[in-house]
């Protein structure tokens, strides 16, 4: 019952953190309908500055310069690369991305080189034990964080004007123009905001237990992907819940791999794919997406 | 139109055939004999003798790749400003795969005419997957991964001991001097693959002999955190721990145990540490009853030939960690140069006679602390296994904890070449 | 050459009432005679000059261009981004080696004659990708592009642990294709013009045989009816369905063709390699055939090709000729080595011709080639012409 426990709160904590690169995901797409493949690179970026700053200026302020960059970085690639396209298609607008990707992985993997860099957190390898159930403390740092960002962002969108003005630009961005709605600002704004969640998210992923960053951490955003298809690309609530599915079945299933083993070693990797596949299946548009309605 | 392309193809058959004759690939002329009578092969002219790295320097292996090429490096500018080897000169051409298939295919297919042999080739996909090529060519390459699919081919030189067998003489030292017993649970957390794969057998193996039931946990390169294993592995309530993955997941598991209250040993294959981590907030648990179980001496280890590597190798690239690649590196350049300089005292540097020169020797020392025998090709180099001890004063981070030793269940065991 | 140029203008007129992109495939429709056998007695002359190196990357390039061609029915002409590319290529890739070996203590094989195995496994990915059409005919675009993801991933996992059929991690041996009279080996030798013709030089042949089928196959495809229906599907689906295109029929039909290509370009590849390997069909494989259909031009199967030899030979050509040794600069130093400019330029390689080519290379030859015949004949190019010119 204690390995349950642990291993349904450590799917929790690690599926906040994919909840939040994949909320990043989700308001990309509702802001522009791209496909963010740079998202990866973008939370290496965050990773990497809070890495090689936090020795000078302490954490915080190095979490801070590590969230803006990623933030900046991520409006650059809007307004230097994407804005500049003048293709329809989606699809190729998701290849530009790749593009970034490549560039920005390839030159910050050599920054990293052979090291592993520490991002200096307080919570260190620290474990709470309640009634034989541990957690470590950096699981229960990263469940809050994400939880507070979360709520935070999901007010924002609702309340805020930058937030109705995301909302209207997602619903129909010809009438929103319409209404005086300037699209370049809200698209700008929403890479900035994926970024600078992409860097909080790259801190959780490379505290303990993980030793740390280093050119492999980028993977991890990966797992963001059938997250954010999972609960609908288009739904922010649908990034909560794709997230925390995704991360329970991975802390599960690899848990349990032992009494798994029928379906082949090393399934934990493939089971949120196979979620995925199977809620798509039923669901075309994710849990929470919107289906397309076509009008003629 | 008809015409045009009757009379443009007849015209182009008649240059084609007439210029073939210029291909530099029309058959004749290769081999010979140099000036020295010694027999010639392709990558040795009168003066120089070409040899190639193929290393991954930008992929998930680089920081390995990085330190065995810096080694091999140094060893042949050693060699050469000692006069080189056979009055030539060697020159090492370097090639990146990035751990990709497809690039170390091309890469090979590029060095293949040109060098003597391999000294260092990362990657046991890609080894494999040329295999059948690397025999045809007779290339003498040195695989820098240490699992028994490597084993039963004549070109193909892995150094030092494989992984099953480390396994097997890390359970013999758990059992001597660890007090792990007879029904003790072990854990063994291994890498998808042939390398954890390889370590598996050789632990089932010497597991099975010992009485010691098994766990299996099986992860992939890029999980890189153990709460899940760690998890399992104490509710199945271990008593010890193997670990055949990288340094991150070791660096992992050890936090993860330690943090959890599991004190239990934990033995590392020998790609399962990397110095970089005791800079990490995992030291600590690194530290705690961490070993690792490896063919060679550590870079700290107290013999002269280490000491004068690690001086120079310091050196020549200030700043760089000095880990286990760097002598894993040099000293697979010196057996290859050693066997070069054989051929050459047999008058054949052609790549069949280096490979014969390679084989035929019986112990070969070059004072790193790792005697080899190179001529049984389906037998591991050597049966002994070093237990080193993780410590944050050594350079290196590791101390020797037990001598290199071959255990009984080493000797006798098996290996399964080839697979 | 004069009377070339004019005979194609008269074609060029009827083509103008379509949209543009087929348009721009169009003008190299009717490639000059001379010039087409010219260019294939230099291509079927290259075995007899190139080294292996060059070989096996040109042969990397054609099996590449088999797969982009079949991508680009699927993504460029019918609008159906699918990630899952490497998937089928894999298939194609174990499907021959199952079918062609011949079972042994530890490996299974159904040990048939060669080039049936080649068919077989060409049909298999085909199959494989029929069974995957329950999910590709439900979704659409983004959807539908990181649902094949999953085939990816799905696929890899089976790769490593059916143990009896793939090898597992260390991959099988390819068994070499024996056609009738040729073997496709290094041995029993074969001299031709005085050059020894080893593996490498057959395949050659055997390479281009299937990507000018390839190429001719997609481009009927493309030019009649069911290339207009698939065009029409990507950009306006219900309009499609109502002026009576069976969608569901043709999505289906072009996801199983293009699987197909797929499969028959990793058959290819496994001849190539001599031996497969899981690790190299992953993800990274797929964005690579994505970045080749939208470098070379989306839609034909010209773009394609081109945009296979591009991304094929790129890091090649960078890591040779960069001047050698990587090392070199790097330790300490932190200079960039060739294997990372390589990567650097492709990743800005398919950023600028997006957004500044946005009819790929494909599209500036075309632009290129329209300006040169404006120069040479003025007079007979009517306004006409500039509007077929791409923005």
């Amino acid at each position: 019952m204690t390995t349950f426990i642990e291993l349904v709160v450590n799917g929790l904590s690690v599926g906040s953190v994919y909840a939040l690169i994949a909320l990043g995901f989700v308001i990309i797409f509702k802001a522009t309908e791209v496909v963010n493949f740079a998202h990866a690179s973008l939370l290496l970026v965050g990773g990497y500055v809070t890495a090689i700053l936090h020795d000078d200026i302490g954490f915080l302020p190095a979490l801070g310069a590590g969230i803006a960059t990623a933030a900046v970085v991520g409006a650059l690639v809007e307004f230097l690369v994407l804005r500049r396209a003048t293709v329809e298609n989606h699809a190729v607008l998701a290849i530009v991305t790749i593009g970034v990707d490549i560039m920005l992985t390839t030159e910050l993997t050599r920054r990293i080189g052979t090291e592993v860099l520490t991002l200096g957190d307080p919570w260190q390898n620290g474990i709470y034990t309640i009634g034989g159930v541990s957690i470590a403390h950096t699981r229960i740092a990263a469940l809050v964080t994400a939880a507070v960002l979360i709520s935070a962002f999901l007010l924002a969108f609702r309340y805020t004007s930058w937030g109705v003005a995301m909302r209207a630009a997602a619903e129909d961005s010809e009438t929103a123009a319409l209404m005086g709605i300037r699209l370049s600002r809200v698209s700008l704004g929403a890479w900035a905001v994926a970024g600078a969640l992409a860097a909080v998210a790259a801190l959780f992923l490379t505290v303990f237990p993980t030793p740390g960053l280093d050119r492999s951490t980028s993977f991890a955003a990966m797992k963001a992907f059938p997250a954010a298809i999972l609960g609908g690309l288009d739904s922010t609530t649908g990034a909560l819940a794709g997230g925390l599915i995704i991360g329970l079945t991975e802390s599960l299933v690899t848990g349990y791999q032992g009494d798994l083993a029928f379906m082949g070693r090393g399934i934990g990797e493939v089971a949120p794919f196979l979620v995925m596949l199977a809620v798509l299946l039923i669901r075309p548009a994710g849990l929470f997406g919107t289906r397309e309605l076509t009008r003629v | 139109m008809n015409r045009t392309v009757l009379r443009s193809t007849a015209a182009l058959a008649i240059v084609l055939a007439a210029a073939t004759g210029c291909s530099s690939k029309a058959t004749g002329g290769s081999g010979g004999t140099g000036s020295d009578g010694v027999k010639l092969g392709p990558g040795v002219t009168a003066d120089k003798i070409k040899v190639g790295i193929v290393s991954d320097l930008t992929g998930v292996y680089a920081p390995l790749g990085k330190s065995l090429t810096q080694a091999q490096q140094l060893y042949f500018e050693e060699v050469n400003a000692a006069g080189g080897v056979c009055g030539r000169k060697v020159e090492v051409v370097v090639r990146d795969h990035g751990y990709d298939v497809q690039r170390a295919m091309a890469a090979y297919s590029e060095l293949q005419a040109d060098v003597v042999g391999i000294p260092q080739f990362i990657g046991s996909p890609m080894v494999t997957a040329l295999k059948g090529r690397i025999n045809s060519d007779k290339m003498f390459v040195v695989p820098m991964a240490w699992s028994t699919t490597l084993l039963g081919s004549e070109s193909i030189q892995v150094s030092g001991t494989t992984y099953d067998i480390d396994m097997i003489n890390a359970l013999d030292f758990l059992t001597k001097e660890k007090g792990v017993e007879k029904g003790d649970k072990i854990g063994h957390v291994y890498f998808e693959g042939d390398y954890g794969e390889s370590a598996l057998h050789g632990a089932k193996y010497a597991a099975g002999k010992l009485g010691l039931p098994l766990v299996e946990q099986k992860i992939k390169a890029t999980d890189n955190d153990m709460s899940a294993q760690v998890a399992a592995l104490r509710n199945a309530g271990v008593k010890a721990i193997l670990m055949s993955a990288g340094p991150k997941q070791s660096a992992s598991l050890a936090g993860v145990a330690r943090a959890k209250g599991m004190m239990v040993p934990i033995v590392a294959s020998n790609s399962g540490f990397a110095p970089q981590l005791l800079q990490t907030p995992a030291a600590p648990a690194l530290l705690k009853d961490f070993y690792l179980a490896s063919a060679g001496a550590p870079i700290g280890a107290d013999l002269p030939a280490q000491k004068k590597l690690a001086d120079a190798y310091g050196k020549k690239y200030p700043g760089q960690p000095r880990d286990n690649a760097v002598v894993n590196g040099y000293t697979s350049a010196a057996f290859f140069t050693d066997a070069l300089k054989k051929a050459c005292t047999a008058k054949d540097l052609s790549r069949a006679g280096i490979i014969k020169a390679h084989r035929s020797g019986s112990t070969y020392d070059d004072g790193f602390g790792t005697p080899m025998n190179f001529s049984k090709f389906d037998q591991p180099a050597t049966r002994k296994t070093y237990i080193l001890r993780t410590d944050a004063k050594a350079l290196g981070g590791l101390v020797i904890q037990r001598q290199a030793t071959e255990s009984d269940m080493a000797e006798q065991y098996e290996v399964p070449a080839g697979s | 050459m004069s009377d070339a140029a004019q005979a194609r203008q008269p074609s060029a007129k009827p083509a103008s009432s379509k949209p543009a992109s087929s348009n721009r495939s169009a003008a190299l429709r009717r490639p000059s005679v001379p010039l087409a056998v010219v260019g294939a007695a230099v291509l079927l002359a290259f075995p007899f000059y190139l080294d292996s190196f060059w070989l096996q990357t040109g042969l990397f390039a054609i099996s590449a261009a088999i797969g982009a061609i079949g991508l680009n029915l699927l993504t460029g002409a019918t609008g159906q981004l699918s990630m899952g590319h490497a998937f089928f290529l894999a298939v194609g890739a174990y499907g021959y080696v199952f079918l062609a070996a011949d079972s042994d203590t530890k490996l299974t094989g159904l040990g048939l004659p060669t080039p049936v195995a080649f068919a077989g496994a060409v049909v298999m990915a085909g199959i494989a990708g029929g069974l995957f059409s329950p999910i590709a005919g439900r979704l659409r675009g983004t959807y539908l592009g990181i649902a094949s993801l999953a085939l990816i991933f799905i696929g890899q996992h089976v790769l490593f642990n059916a143990e009896s059929v793939t090898g597992g991690f260390n991959g099988r041996n390819v068994p070499p294709l024996e056609l009738p009279g040729i073997v496709f080996d290094d041995s029993p030798e074969l001299v031709v013009f005085n050059v020894p013709l080893g593996a490498l030089e057959r395949l050659w042949f055997l390479g281009l045989v299937l990507l000018a089928l390839a190429a001719w196959l997609a481009r009927g495809v493309l030019r009649g009816r069911p290339g207009r229906a698939l065009n029409t599907i990507r950009d306006h689906e219900v309009a499609a369905s109502v002026m009576g295109v069976p969608v569901a029929r043709y999505r289906a039909g072009v996801f199983v063709l293009s699987s197909m290509y797929a499969g028959t370009a990793g058959a290819l590849l496994a001849l190539i390699f001599r031996r497969t390997v899981p690790e190299y069909f992953g993800m990274f494989l797929s964005l690579d055939y994505l970045a080749m259909i939208v470098i070379g031009g989306l839609g034909t199967a010209a773009g394609a090709v081109i945009g296979a030899i591009f991304v094929s030979l790129l890091p090649q050509l960078l890591t040779r000729y960069s001047d050698g040794l990587p090392l070199v600069a790097a330790p300490g130093s932190g200079g960039v080595s060739p294997a990372e400019a390589s990567r650097i330029l492709y990743g800005a390689a398919v950023v600028a011709v997006v957004l500044f080519l946005p009819g790929g290379l494909l599209g500036l030859w075309t632009r290129l080639r329209m300006v040169v015949t404006a120069r040479r004949a003025p007079r007979t190019l009517p306004r006409l012409e500039k509007e077929e010119q791409p923005a």
